[in-house]
């Protein structure tokens, strides 16, 4: 258990705003600003570059492609414009002139006492981060989910009725890219900005203002992304491959601008998590104390960052290639396409572990709290995490098994990708070990536990085939690889998400997830996930590609099997967002530690302290002591 | 339990077997496992026949072997871990409050980790040399078949299949191949990616500009397959397909003759 070790509690400042600029700024002057700086961009270079609506507009420009420098330009015009408007770059500006913010300047950022408005400011408290990150995340999710119930929709039945061609590529493109965002963030944002912290027994991150820059660097980025619509859409799916994001009309440059803006965003993000882990844990929190989602998610974050800067080049060239025609994924001057898809899949393999491992790590933050038992092998859950991570880095070009780039690198890619199937066995291991004879309590975050066991168990078996590569040869390119990916990042990491929002819920808002809404959804959602992909794995079983608008008869069941299950996906998904909202505002007002937990989380009360502890508190031992004749 | 009780009455390895095998969860847990080994089972053996298309050549059956057979080598993993998960969801504890009492405290067992990561590695050198001898099998028949191999150019463009026969000296929209002919299809783009499936041939290679990728196979069953692009390649991407057939050697030389005849080139 863990003891505070008594101090007095320091006597804080009271905040002296003095109606100062910094006291002015918001979301509101961000966008003022954004929007400003986004027109005048474009004024500026429309009559050099052409606009996307006047294309080189009264200019002897033979290549159309510099229409895309005024487009792109504009797009980090705004996202720059925002962050001058907010006030994120007030900081940097005065170490400009020598200076820094006033002691009372940062108590002023952090918010305290200042109500509903610090959500829409710069506002440093990571709990606010967290709360910022959870409402963008599932707005995200909901929009991300609308264009998937969509592309349902027109696949429904064959023929396309429902939507043109064109605008079901763009949908699947942006379908794509927004939840790969949301969900690369899914729990990293929410969780490891509002409880990571306290559960380390830490007073804030380490860097609090670069906190709030990765919420509204990231925050930019969503009105970009939702540009690509007014500008012809993401015709290429979020892979983005060259040669066909060259010949993308203009709304390929909202796809860059966003990736680039988003990388910078994890950047800061990954670095701020990992230092604060490092540095910031409580007295007497050594390494084989730290919760296990602590663990999970700095491993994640630590992946991210080597993995999003590959990506980050990878829009840079093909921004050169669409702007100034530089060719690096144009083959007919030189260039190639597979070096686009090497920079892509070097972030793309290591990124679906970054959105896996927190989710699995949530769960195993909860099975011992509801099954009353140790984590099982703590050691074998970390080398678990570990070894993916390690192994991830090497086995990027198993997506290009069918490109013909490197035959001869098919086999050993096959190997170190087979081999994942040894640390991923061991987070198996440690979830049914912990659940070997015990009694859980079967509470929402619990049932999300036994869904994971499931739907992962599916997507990893299914990933064992496509790893193969003989067999990849029948199941590359086809709704096979749609179903198997769906169920680990959503399967495993949506629910993982989901599980640690009921569990966490009680800290985050003061309130209890209402139980008959949580319930509904998750077996709506369950049953309508295994339904939809199942039909999805006999599509692609039978020999339908992916992302196709259209499909010949023989796939009609098929699909028609995995519309209705999208249907109860997307119904769950509207009574989980009820249940939510209902019970925030008018929820069952929760005990401080409603499921009798040994984090440090559940020592603090709602709402969670500015300095999250009174007094620094002292860890005396692991957070799973749980059982009987536990030492 | 007071620990020098333990020692006293210390049962022999086969007696702690014994007794572990007697338990009410362990034998409930067993038959789970059994019956969701049998269910894996069933479903490898059962679901890809019925899903999979047409068989028509070497290498689409063993795809289709893969699949059914590492579902099968996984079954008894999947068993073990869904009868854990099941045994323990059956006992579940309900209500708005915690257990009263917690589970045993048992933190990590040595055994148990070591004999887990010894099978999945096990499972994966397993997964790895089938792998790596179907690998193996394709090349040296392709080796073996490249004497007499039927060599097709492929090209793919936005959004149709043209298929010229060099030897043959005529260019389709047809891909007619004779039977038990190995042949070679060499893919290539005229504009962006596309990725050449003949689907029932199980073989596939994408279609990259300017560099031609090469996909192998021995076609064995009379019949028609499904030629499909792989990759997204703009807008009509879901209708880049055609039909393409396996003839009698016979009607397959009347066909290149009679293209031969309207000019060498057949739409």
């Amino acid at each position: 258990m863990t003891t505070l070790s008594h101090k007095p509690a320091s006597a804080r400042p009271i905040p002296n705003p003095e109606r100062s600029l910094i006291t002015r700024l918001n979301m509101g002057t961000g966008t003022v600003v954004g929007i400003l700086f986004a027109v005048i961009t474009y004024y500026l270079l429309r009559h050099h570059f052409g606009s996307p609506w006047r294309v080189n507009h009264g200019m002897d420009m033979t290549n159309t492609h510099f229409v895309n420098v005024t487009i792109l330009c504009t797009m980090f015009a705004w996202s720059f414009g925002f962050l001058v408007g907010i006030g994120a770059l007030i900081g940097p500006f005065r170490w400009l002139i020598g200076k820094d913010l006033t002691a009372e300047e940062q108590l002023y950022l952090a918010g305290d006492g200042q109500g509903i408005k610090r959500y829409f400011k710069y506002c440093t408290d990571h709990k606010v981060v967290g709360i910022q990150y959870l409402v963008g995340v599932m707005v995200m999710l909901g929009v991300g989910g609308t264009m998937a119930m969509m592309i349902r929709t027109n696949l429904a039945t064959p023929g396309s009725h429902f939507i043109a061609p064109i605008i079901y590529n763009s949908l699947v493109g942006l379908h794509g890219i927004t939840m790969i965002i949301a969900m690369i963030i899914v729990s990293t944002g929410p969780f490891g900005n509002y409880i990571m912290p306290i559960m380390i027994g830490a007073a804030d991150m380490a860097f609090p203002r670069l906190n709030a820059l990765s919420w509204w660097v990231l925050f930019t980025a969503i009105p970009v992304l939702c540009s690509a619509w007014f500008l012809g859409g993401i015709p290429t799916g979020w892979t983005a491959y060259a040669p066909l994001s060259d010949q993308a009309g203009p709304g390929m440059n909202a796809f860059l601008a966003t990736i680039i803006i988003f990388a910078l965003s994890t950047a800061v993000a990954g670095m701020n998590i990992t230092t604060t882990v490092v540095a910031m844990r409580a007295k007497g929190m050594k390494w084989n104390r730290v919760p296990i989602f602590v663990v999970g998610a700095t491993i994640s974050v630590a992946l991210a960052i080597p993995a999003f800067p590959t990506f980050m080049v990878a829009m840079i060239q093909t921004g050169l290639d669409r702007t100034i025609s530089t060719g690096f994924y144009d083959a007919n001057v030189g260039g190639s396409g597979w070096l686009y898809a090497n920079l892509f899949w070097i972030m793309g393999h290591p990124e679906v572990y970054v959105i896996l491992i927190p989710g699995v790590a949530a769960l195993m933050e909860i099975a011992p709290v509801f099954v009353r038992k140790p984590l099982f092998s703590y050691g074998a859950a970390i080398a678990g995490f570990a070894g993916i991570a390690g192994l991830s880095v090497l086995v990027w070009a198993h997506h290009m098994y069918m490109s013909g780039w490197m035959p001869n690198l098919n086999g050993p890619f096959m190997i170190t990708t087979e081999f994942i199937s040894v640390p991923t066995g061991l987070l198996f291991l440690v979830l049914v070990g912990t659940l070997w004879r015990g009694k859980p309590w079967m509470k929402m975050p619990m049932l999300s536990v036994y869904a994971f066991i499931w739907d992962f168990l599916i997507g990893g078996i299914t990933g064992i085939y496509l790893s193969d590569v003989p067999a990849d040869n029948y199941l590359h390119g086809s709704m096979f690889v749609t179903a198997h990916f769906h169920y680990t990042l959503m399967g495993a990491a949506l629910t993982g998400a989901i599980g640690a929002l009921a569990f966490w819920f009680p800290k985050m808002t003061g309130r209890m997830l209402n139980d008959r809404g949580s319930y509904i959804s998750f077996w709506l959602i369950q049953i309508g996930f295994n339904v939809l992909f199942l039909g999805m794995f006999m599509a692609g079983a039978a020999g339908q590609p992916r992302r196709v608008a259209d499909y010949a008869q023989a796939f009609a069941h098929a699909n028609l099997i995995s519309t209705i299950g999208a249907y109860s996906v997307g119904l769950g998904m509207i009574v989980l967002l009820w249940a939510i909202i209902h019970s925030w505002r008018s929820g069952v007002i929760a005990p401080m530690n409603p499921w009798g937990s040994k984090t440090l989380e559940w020592t603090v009360p709602y709402p969670v302290p500015l300095v999250n502890f009174d007094e620094p508190p002292v860890v005396t031992s692991d957070p799973y002591n749980y059982g009987r004749s536990a030492k | 339990m007071a620990h020098h009780d333990d020692q006293d009455l210390l049962p022999t390895p086969g007696q702690r077997v014994g007794t572990f095998l007697k338990r009410k969860d362990v034998s409930q847990t067993f038959v789970l496992g059994i019956f969701f080994t049998a269910v894996f089972v069933v479903l490898g053996l059962w679901v890809y026949p019925h899903w999979m298309p047409n068989v028509m050549s070497k290498e689409m059956q063993g795809n289709e072997d893969i699949m059914i057979w590492f579902t099968v080598i996984s079954a008894p993993i999947a068993g073990v871990v869904l009868a854990i998960a099941m045994e323990s969801f059956i006992n579940m504890h309900r209500g708005d409050t915690p257990p009263p009492e917690d589970g045993p405290g048992i933190k990590t067992h040595g055994p148990v980790v070591v004999i887990w990561s010894a099978v999945s590695v096990l499972f994966t050198i397993v997964a790895i040399v089938w792998g790596i001898t179907e690998m193996n099998t394709w090349s040296s028949d392709a080796l073996a078949g490249s004497n007499n191999a039927l060599v097709v150019d492929v090209t793919g463009s936005q959004w149709n299949w043209s298929f010229n026969y060099p030897a043959q000296g005529i260019t389709s929209h047809e891909l007619n191949l004779p039977i038990n002919q190995p042949v070679e299809f060499r893919v290539i783009s005229a504009d962006v990616n596309h990725s050449f499936w003949p689907v029932q041939l199980g073989v596939k290679v994408d279609a990259n500009r300017l560099s031609t990728t090469i996909a192998r196979t021995t076609p064995d069953k009379l019949g028609v397959f499904d030629v499909k692009c792989a990759e997204l390649c703009g807008l009509n991407h879901a209708y880049m397909e055609t039909a393409g057939h396996v003839e009698s050697v016979a009607d397959f030389n009347n066909w290149v003759s009679q293209a031969k005849a309207t000019g060498g080139t057949q739409q």
